[in-house]
């Protein structure tokens, strides 16, 4: 490939200053909460004495522990399910081709582009005559239908590049269906389901609007739902909030930077496929 | 290997079976759907008919809401302000992405770049609310964004940019823009990674300048990623709430009202389940609407 | 085999879309019962909270550390009891009451304006503990304002809900601040007001900080008090209980709003205004950034204590010298939902507050407000000089002028967030004229109450 240096130079700045456009923030907080509490700190001074307490003060306030519980709760209630529901149903679509798939599928498709402010009002009264409202199956039970379009997508999307031969193949050992499935097509699909898992798990965290209408104890919300109640609650003394938010922040950057080229690859695929 | 007419036959013969065990592996998927997005979203259309307070009687309205809808200036207002921050969550980071992208297209393998795809999606991986909590604190009277202001000369351009009626609706979009722009840069890169460079050789040996080669080469190649990034960011704006509900609750007056927070303040605080259901069908058929030509166009051209 | 792929899923989809929507043919709430208990309170003999362990499910708001201090102190002398407490900004509880109530029923709740919550049947009706404690003995002035009618009237008719104390409010001013300007008394009429304000501005202090951004319309404040200077406060009232034919659109109300106008344009406000939520004004005030707030006595024991000596409280004052005073004035209500567990023992914590001793103390030193409870009732002393102390003397002259007021945000649980917060947002960017703006309150407020 040719490349200018001047080019090069040019595209390494814009670059450098794109990072920093979206890392500032981040560094905003973090300096906003080393300031005393209760304080109004103005831009990004460095505290002349940081107060690195404000992160005890905050786990312990917005009881951090019984929150990250909470949220891990609500992920091993959804992203299990979703991810066998959603492949069940994409080998079906994509390769068992059952009569109907077509608009079976199709339905699942329209799903995708359902904002979830569409259906909240009536989810609403449907939990609470479930009577599950106040609790976290009231996110679990939702969040997983919210989820099978795209994951039903995204599986089907996998299965239909899988050759009809592999499983004429396995027929002819014997396999039923089900074998056929879970021994053959399943371990192949592990690539698609991992980048799947990691996608359903972040949106999980990061699901706010059915936290803050279904469930009013914080303690029994997802992470960014606890975050707004936090806002609630301290709102009222900023460098507190801010060490809160970075707190909150902390469990899905560290699982952000561990799997990062994983994520990188599922988010960018996903919006395709998406 | 079975002789292929034996293997289509075995096939045809299996299909009864296979019909029925077909529905059978999606019928927890379709169980799901159907009890927490069909059954709400059909319950959404018909409440959309009704006057009810969500704890009394319900009266039966026909399209009275709509009507409101549509002659209620406030209401309107909110899908109004919803198309424009389809600027900012959608065109900014889009075009942006675009240039970014094209410029650092030769460097894109360099270790820089592999940070840079680190820290450019941090964005999308923390929750919206954290990233409106951040911002409103930027851009508060005394945060980060007066002070640089004043850093340069601009004193007098500060202010509570989430605070006056004519920044606020902007400055909730540069949060959505902020959000967006490193996901659609590293969608376009990917996108330009896979156009062969032999391409852009020749180009360059026909004389081209990098505008003639981006707007003759990578443009054309990218058609099926921007359009994925247009509906990606277009969705965002339209079904906004996150960033709003934290950084403006809609105010000042109604003036970064959105079609999201509008319905949930009407559906839970307001109390009109109707009203609130009628702008939420719209808001699906909205989305519908601007979601499926982008994808016809940029899906369909590309096979 | 063309047809087959056709009909088939088109077949498949009518009858999934048949499914769904038979479940979902009966109108909307109809099977919700309305039992009647609006229609009148059981006798009630003795409400206590026993002696087996109670846990008091408890909505409190964000920021008052009053509600829980007596919760701490109540569960001393009565260590059977517990309070399990969601604290919400007051913005977020009035979002949530009503499916808070109905829904996940709390025994003790920070109530917003009560006549809708009454209308749906949320609240318990409080006349049989009332009988009972003897509240009904108190001056009636007091419980007033919780009093629903059946016809949706407030100001008469059982009570629906009680307070913890009753607050109110005024302007709250920096001492030293005032010294700079020669102020050395606080201001006998509006035009004196009016003065002050001019001199604060002309000597470069930031005259007023008042909270006003996000949700908040906290420039409610200074316009109820200027409609009292202006006009008569038992019309306020009318208005706030939603008496039939009662208007705010009036031309006392008409000079009072323009007079906040003419204030925001003369820059007595400081100019984020739009965007100051109530934490930002209270820690600019304690901070000693600008001389006057507009604000209630619930704030009198945290600035004795943040800013000891340097607070003083005054009463809006009237346009004509001599005029009588007047002030918002409100309990500040707590109310039990109509599914409370544990009502009982969340009426005997009530009655307690206003009756007990220690609790009493509580409501003066951490609330700053006068407690509820019959007049001759013990009141801890206050120490001259003190915020408290004033606010609670301001508190005698309103009782004297007959000049409490409700509050304007509180006429229909809709119309804070719904009309005031974004009508005054927007006077105060110079997006609505005074006119237009009270026109648009009374529009919304006639269809609340029609609803």
């Amino acid at each position: 490939m040719i490349v200018g240096r001047r080019e090069t130079l040019v595209g390494r700045v814009l670059l450098v200053l794109l990072m920093a456009v979206t890392v500032v923030p981040f560094i905003s907080l973090f300096v906003t909460a080393l300031h005393p509490a209760g304080t109004y700190p103005s831009g990004l001074s460095w505290p002349d004495d940081p107060q690195w307490g404000n992160f005890a003060d905050a786990f312990r306030s917005a009881h951090m522990g019984e929150l990250l519980l909470s949220s891990c709760l609500i992920v091993a209630g959804v992203v299990p399910l979703s991810l066998l529901f959603g492949t069940m149903a994409g080998f079906a679509f994509g390769h068992l081709r059952m009569p109907g798939h077509r608009i079976g599928f199709l339905v699942f498709v329209l799903g995708l582009t359902l904002p979830f402010e569409g259906i909240i009002t009536p989810l609403y009264y449907q939990v609470r005559d479930l009577g599950l409202l106040n609790t976290r199956w009231a996110i679990i039970l939702p969040l997983i239908g919210l989820f099978m379009p795209f994951s039903v997508v995204w599986m089907r999307a996998h299965f239909v590049t899988m050759p009809d031969d592999l499983s004429e193949a396995a027929r002819i050992d014997g396999a039923g269906t089900w074998q056929l499935f879970w021994r053959v097509h399943v371990p192949l699909a592990m690539p698609a389901l991992s980048s799947l898992g990691i996608l359903l798990f972040l949106w999980t965290w990061n699901q706010f609007l059915l936290a803050i209408v279904l469930v009013d104890d914080p303690a029994k919300r997802t992470m960014a739902g606890a975050l707004g109640a936090f806002q609630g609650q301290w709102g009222t003394d900023i460098p507190l909030l801010c060490a809160g938010a970075l707190l909150i922040l902390v469990p899905t950057l560290a699982v952000f930077l561990v799997f990062q080229r994983r994520f990188v690859a599922a988010l960018l695929q996903g919006s395709i496929k998406g | 290997m079975p002789e292929p007419i034996t293997g289509r036959r075995a096939r045809r013969a299996r299909r009864p079976r296979a019909a029925w065990l077909g529905w059978l592996f999606a019928a927890p998927a379709v169980v799901m759907y159907a009890a927490f997005v069909l059954r709400p979203l059909t319950l959404t259309v018909q409440y959309s008919f009704y006057d009810w307070n969500g704890i009394g009687a319900s009266k039966w309205v026909g399209l009275d809401n709509y009507r409101r809808l549509f002659t209620d200036s406030e209401l309107f207002a909110t899908i109004v302000h919803a198309f424009e921050l389809i600027v900012f969550f959608s065109f900014v980071p889009v075009l942006l992405g675009l240039f970014v992208a094209a410029t650092i297209r030769g460097i894109a393998t360099s270790r820089l770049a592999t940070v840079a795809r680190t820290v450019l999606f941090l964005p999308q991986v923390i929750p919206l609310v954290a990233a409106g909590i951040m911002w409103s604190w930027l851009l508060s009277s005394t945060g980060l964004a007066n002070e640089l202001l004043s850093a340069v000369g601009l004193g007098r351009l500060t202010r509570a940019w989430l605070g006056e009626f004519g920044t606020a609706l902007p400055a909730v979009g540069i949060i959505g823009a902020w959000v967006l722009v490193g996901l659609c840069t590293l969608l376009l890169l990917a996108g330009m990674s896979k156009i062969d460079p032999a391409l852009y050789e020749a180009a360059r040996l026909d004389g081209a300048g990098p505008v003639r080669e981006f707007f003759s080469i990578t443009l054309p190649s990218l058609r099926q990623e921007i359009g994925v990034s247009v509906t990606v960011t277009v969705i965002a704006a339209l079904a906004s709430f996150d960033i709003v509900y934290i950084a403006t609750q809609g105010g000042p007056g109604n003036s970064t009202m959105v079609p999201g927070l509008e319905i949930y303040y009407l559906a839970f605080s307001e109390r009109e389940i109707g009203m609130a259901s009628a702008l939420a069908v719209a808001l699906v058929i909205l989305v519908l609407a601007c979601v499926l030509p982008v994808q016809r166009l940029t899906r369909d051209g590309s096979r | 085999m063309a047809h087959g792929l056709i009909n088939r899923p088109l077949i498949t989809a009518v009858t999934l879309a048949a499914l769904l929507t038979t479940a979902a043919c009966s109108a909307p709430g109809s099977d919700s019962d309305t039992g009647g208990a609006n229609a009148s309170a059981a006798p009630v003999t003795s409400a206590t909270c026993g002696t087996g362990p109670v846990t008091l499910k408890g909505y409190f708001e964000t920021g008052f550390p009053l509600p829980k201090s007596l919760s701490d102190e109540f569960t001393k002398q009565y260590p059977n009891v517990k309070f399990d407490i969601r604290e919400d900004q007051f913005a977020v509880i009035t979002q949530n009451a009503p499916r808070v109530l109905a829904d996940d029923p709390p025994d003790l709740m920070r109530l917003p304006q009560v006549s809708e919550l009454v209308k749906d049947n949320l609240l318990k009706n409080l006349d049989g503990y009332a009988t009972a404690f003897g509240w009904d003995k108190w001056p009636a002035s007091q419980l007033e304002q919780m009093r629903v009618s059946s016809a949706g009237e407030r100001g008469s008719g059982p009570l629906y809900a009680m307070g913890l104390n009753f607050s109110m409010t005024g302007v709250f001013y920096n001492k030293k601040l005032a010294a700079q300007i020669g102020m050395t008394q606080p201001p006998a009429t509006l035009a004196d007001f009016d003065t002050l304000l001019q001199k604060a501005k002309a000597a470069g202090l930031v005259p007023i900080n008042q909270f006003n951004g996000g949700a908040t319309g906290g420039l409610a404040f200074p316009l109820q008090n200027l409609m009292a200077s202006y006009g008569d406060p038992a019309a306020i009232n009318q208005w706030i209980y939603q008496k039939s034919g009662a208007t705010i659109d009036t031309p006392a109300n008409l000079q009072a709003t323009q007079h906040l106008e003419k204030w925001l344009k003369a820059g007595y406000f400081s100019s984020d205004i739009n965007s100051q939520d109530y934490a930002t004004m209270m820690s600019r005030f304690i901070g000693g950034k600008n001389l006057f707030i507009f604000d209630g006595d619930w704030e009198s024991g945290n600035l004795d204590k943040q800013m000891a000596g340097n607070a003083g409280f005054f009463l809006m004052p009237p346009a004509q010298a001599g005029g009588k005073q007047a002030a918002m004035s409100a309990p500040l209500t707590y109310g039990i939902s109509s599914k409370a567990k544990n009502a009982d023992c969340a009426a005997f914590f009530l009655n307690w507050v206003a009756t007990n001793q220690q609790a009493r103390d509580i409501a003066v030193k951490v609330g700053g407000s006068h407690p509820m409870g019959p007049s001759d009732a013990y009141m801890p002393a206050v120490q001259e000089g003190t915020v408290t102390a004033s606010t609670l003397t301001a508190g005698a002259t309103i009782g004297k002028d007959n000049g409490a007021m409700d509050f304007i945000a509180n006429a229909t649980g809709a119309i804070y967030a719904k009309s005031w917060t974004p009508q005054l947002q927007k006077l105060a960017a110079g997006q609505q004229t005074p006119d237009a703006l009270l026109k648009s309150v009374q529009k919304d407020y006639e269809t609340q109450v029609k609803n």
